[in-house]
């Protein structure tokens, strides 16, 4: 930053085709983050009004209630988020996400530290064959019908393994780590070794602790890949719709024609009237996507640096 | 490990008449352990009522699994429980006996004394295998004399497997070798020692099972290719009988129908490739463009919010296009509130219309600020004083752009470019299955959801996978080739 205000210096006089370009480009970018945001706001908007407005394409810009005469008016409600719990198969899909999420990403974050410390390790035997050997797997697959297959014989299809084992080995991210714990001086582990410690000790006390940066970068990655995972549910689950993931559940949402509102069972504590005004497909559609994006939206600022983090890693060749 | 481990011997790392048995040993080992995970080779599927997708490791742990297309079966007792349950701890008694012999193979990779101990596992491991084995011909008796019993013999369809007599021909072959290895690896003379490994084994050893499940999940996928060369329905064999050698190769282009579909699909996917290729400076231009802004707030706040879309899935890209286009999302309610349109009730998505554009644009709305971020930090890394020297010079902005800029992007772009013409004919399925639907669906099929709709959605295994190996082949094919240019040009490979 500080390279770039230097630099700045020597043009601090603008021309009026200066204003004029900069201004220019000013306009295209608010334009455009206008457009990338705009969306996520008219969803949410959409869901914290109140459904009839909504239905009859009253809720343009600002969340809306009818007040006592019956009027639109600035308001907002949260009934749409607590009628999803009668939302039919909606309970099991948010377990099923959440526990892949977690699971998935633990497994795949501890495999890749474990194999990206190992193919650092040159006495390793046939250390580059076995190197190369995982990485050749991002350039080339089989294809989705004999991958499909092969599920199927391991057993894999109709259950939630299928989920967690066949993700844990991901040689993108062990490249990442291998490429992040060469940049560790070695004289640390030399140290640890001189001192007596195993391999798995040395793991363990000097080389994870030192790689948190990049496993954190993988874990995020990791996460929101499992969260919006789709294909493997629709491809692999045809039999147990309870292991659905949410975005495949939302999918099928989206695409019902049928109203959604008789997929919600009669729940108890709300009253008919209520009910009634809740059984509106399109809000429901738009609730349970809130509902998968919100958790994207509420790490993403926190963890923005990891992101950045590594594409830019991902430029540096393993 | 603070002591040098002491090598072997060397006469005895000379001789490959010693070594070989060994080496012999430890594939059949390895072989016989994944083996266990392969259904083909199940020696424990003795009915052909027994679930063909069940591995040797299934029958062992899952009653559900094996018994789940046996209901009446079951139900009548024309097998019995018991001899179920029988089968299942045999195939464990043989499980055990591969796991003993998978041990002992780890273990041969050490010093003298570690081999010693290691090569004794299969001693015992093979047996036990054995024992298993014979288990589950006493199993097979069984159900034959009780199938006889109940006169319903024909239904059951009872049978050895050929994975029986694989899994005999392993626990022969492991017990021969490791009785010969075993009897050529002399007793330690050194009452001391202790059992060590050479640390490149030991290392090798660790990373033994990353690469197993690399092999299982992303190699053996290849052995899926063989369905090309059957004529194989689901739930149904492979074998003689139904092997059509090239047939469904040709049918690519001897079918009339076939041939005219993939040409419409390889032209929808060519034309959104290319879109996507043809579109791919945008990012550069939007970062230099963000580059030029003063503010650095103002770029991080453009840079924060444009990239969100990348990670919603195409699943809520959809949603978001429900929301936006449908009949009474907010374009419509827009034109009709705001701008007091009559009438304005159109289904956007609906509209077949320019389709190859709105996935283009699609595509964009969500990919174009992450890319960018690659570009920017490129830019970040430019050497100030090119621009300093360029200004004193009397360069101005633009020129600044194109001669310093430009082509200090151009190498990372190259790479981008080169990635994506190898990745031409795999363009994903996700966006096009969910934006897909009854008006667009000609239009919008591209290669990767063909493949998907024929092979998954009209069980028509063997075709689909012709069209994925073509399409595997050709890929890796594009890759190498960019790859050499990419070489040819930078001296560099992007692989």
């Amino acid at each position: 930053m500080r390279k770039k205000e230097k630099a700045s210096v020597l043009h601090i006089r603008r021309t009026a085709g200066d204003w004029v370009f900069e201004a220019a480009v000013v306009v295209f970018f608010c334009v455009f983050t206008f457009i990338c945001v705009f969306p996520f706001y008219y969803l949410l908007i959409n869901t914290i009004s109140d459904n009839d407005l909504v239905t009859s394409g009253r809720v343009n810009f600002y969340p809306m209630l009818k007040d006592a005469e019956g009027r639109a008016a600035f308001g907002v409600q949260l009934n749409n988020y607590a009628a999803l719990r009668n939302v039919q198969d909606l309970g099991s899909s948010v377990l099923v996400t959440v526990a892949r999420t977690v699971l998935g990403t633990a497994l795949m974050v501890v495999t890749s530290a474990w194999a990206g410390y190992l193919v650092t390790k040159q006495k390793m035997w046939k250390r580059s064959f076995w190197y190369r050997f995982l990485v050749v797997t991002m350039y080339f697959n089989a294809g989705l019908v004999p991958w499909y297959m092969n599920m199927l014989m391991m057993g894999l299809t109709d259950n939630f393994l299928a989920y967690i084992i066949p993700g844990m080995v991901a040689p993108y991210n062990i490249i990442l780590v291998k490429t992040y714990i060469e940049s560790i001086p070695s004289s640390l582990e030399e140290s640890a070794v001189i001192d007596g410690a195993s391999t798995v000790k040395v793991w363990l006390r000097i080389i994870l602790p030192l790689s948190v940066p990049i496993l954190a970068t993988i874990a995020i990655f990791g996460a929101v890949g499992n969260w919006n995972s789709f294909q493997d549910s629709l491809l692999l689950m045809n039999n147990r719709p309870d292991l659905y993931t949410l975005q495949h559940r939302l999918y099928i949402y989206l695409n019902s024609s049928s109203n959604l509102g008789a997929m919600m069972s009669q729940g108890g504590t709300i009253s008919e009237q209520a009910a009634q005004s809740m059984l509106n497909q399109r809000v429901i559609q738009y609730t349970v996507s809130m509902v998968s994006i919100i958790p994207i939206l509420l790490v993403y600022p926190f963890m923005q640096r990891y992101f950045v983090k590594g594409i830019m890693l991902g430029a540096v060749k393993g | 490990m603070s002591t040098a481990i002491q090598a072997l011997p060397r006469e005895e790392r000379e001789s490959l008449g010693r070594r070989l048995p060994l080496w012999v040993f430890r594939a059949a080992a390895l072989l016989a352990g994944i083996s266990v995970f392969f259904p083909p080779a199940n020696p424990g599927r003795i009915s052909e009522k027994i679930n063909a997708s069940a591995s040797l490791f299934t029958t062992g742990v899952s009653y559900g699994t094996i018994t789940n297309s046996m209901g009446r079966i079951l139900r009548s007792q024309w097998i019995q429980d018991a001899d179920i349950k029988l089968l299942m701890l045999a195939c464990v008694a043989v499980m055990a006996g591969v796991i003993l012999c998978g041990a002992g193979g780890c273990m041969s990779l050490g010093n003298r004394k570690m081999r010693r101990a290691g090569l004794a596992l299969p001693l015992i491991g093979a047996p036990v295998m054995g024992a298993g084995l014979l288990l589950i011909r006493r199993t097979y008796d069984r159900m034959l004399a009780h199938g006889e019993e109940v006169g319903k013999l024909d239904k059951l369809g009872i049978m050895v497997p050929d994975g029986f007599w694989v899994f005999c021909a392993f626990a022969g072959l492991l017990f021969l070798t490791a009785l010969i290895a075993f009897l050529s690896t002399g007793k330690e003379a050194d009452p001391a020692a202790k059992m060590e490994m050479e640390e490149k084994y030991r290392l090798f050893l660790m990373m033994l099972p990353v690469i197993l499940l690399s092999l299982v999940f992303a190699y053996l996928p290849i052995w899926g290719w063989r369905f090309a060369f059957f004529d194989y329905t689901p739930g149904g064999s492979i074998g003689a009988d139904n092997y059509v050698g090239f047939k469904w190769f040709s049918f690519l282009f001897s079918d009339p129908a076939t041939t005219k579909d993939l040409l419409r699909v390889l032209r929808n996917t060519l034309v959104m490739s290319g879109l996507g290729i043809a579109t791919s400076w945008l990012p550069i231009a939007f970062a230099i463009l963000l580059a030029e802004m003063r503010s650095t707030k103002f770029q991080r706040f453009v840079q924060t919010f444009t990239t969100i879309p990348n990670f919603i899935s195409w699943v809520l890209v959809y949603a978001i296009a429900i929301c936006i286009f449908s009949t009474d999302g907010f374009v419509n309610s827009f034109l009709t509130n705001v701008m007091h349109v009559s009438g304005a009730n159109t289904n956007y998505l609906q509209i077949a219309d320019h389709t190859w554009l709105k996935m283009l644009l699609w595509g964009t709305w969500k990919g174009v600020g992450w890319s960018a971020i690659i570009y920017i930090a490129g830019i970040a890394g430019i050497d100030q004083q090119l621009y300093e020297a360029a200004k004193v010079d009397g360069a101005n902005r633009f020129r600044c752009i194109w001669h310093i800029t430009i082509p200090g992007l151009i190498p990372t772009y190259m790479v981008m470019l080169l990635m994506s013409i190898a990745g031409i004919l795999s363009n994903g399925m996700e966006q096009y299955l969910v934006f897909s639907n009854a008006m667009n669906k000609d239009v919008i099929e591209v290669l990767d959801l063909y493949v998907y709709n024929i092979g998954i959605g009209q069980n028509r295994i063997s075709l689909s996978t012709v069209v994925g190996i073509s399409k595997s082949l050709i890929g890796i094919t594009l890759l190498f080739a960019a790859n050499g240019i990419s070489k040819a040009i930078r001296g560099e490979s992007i692989i």
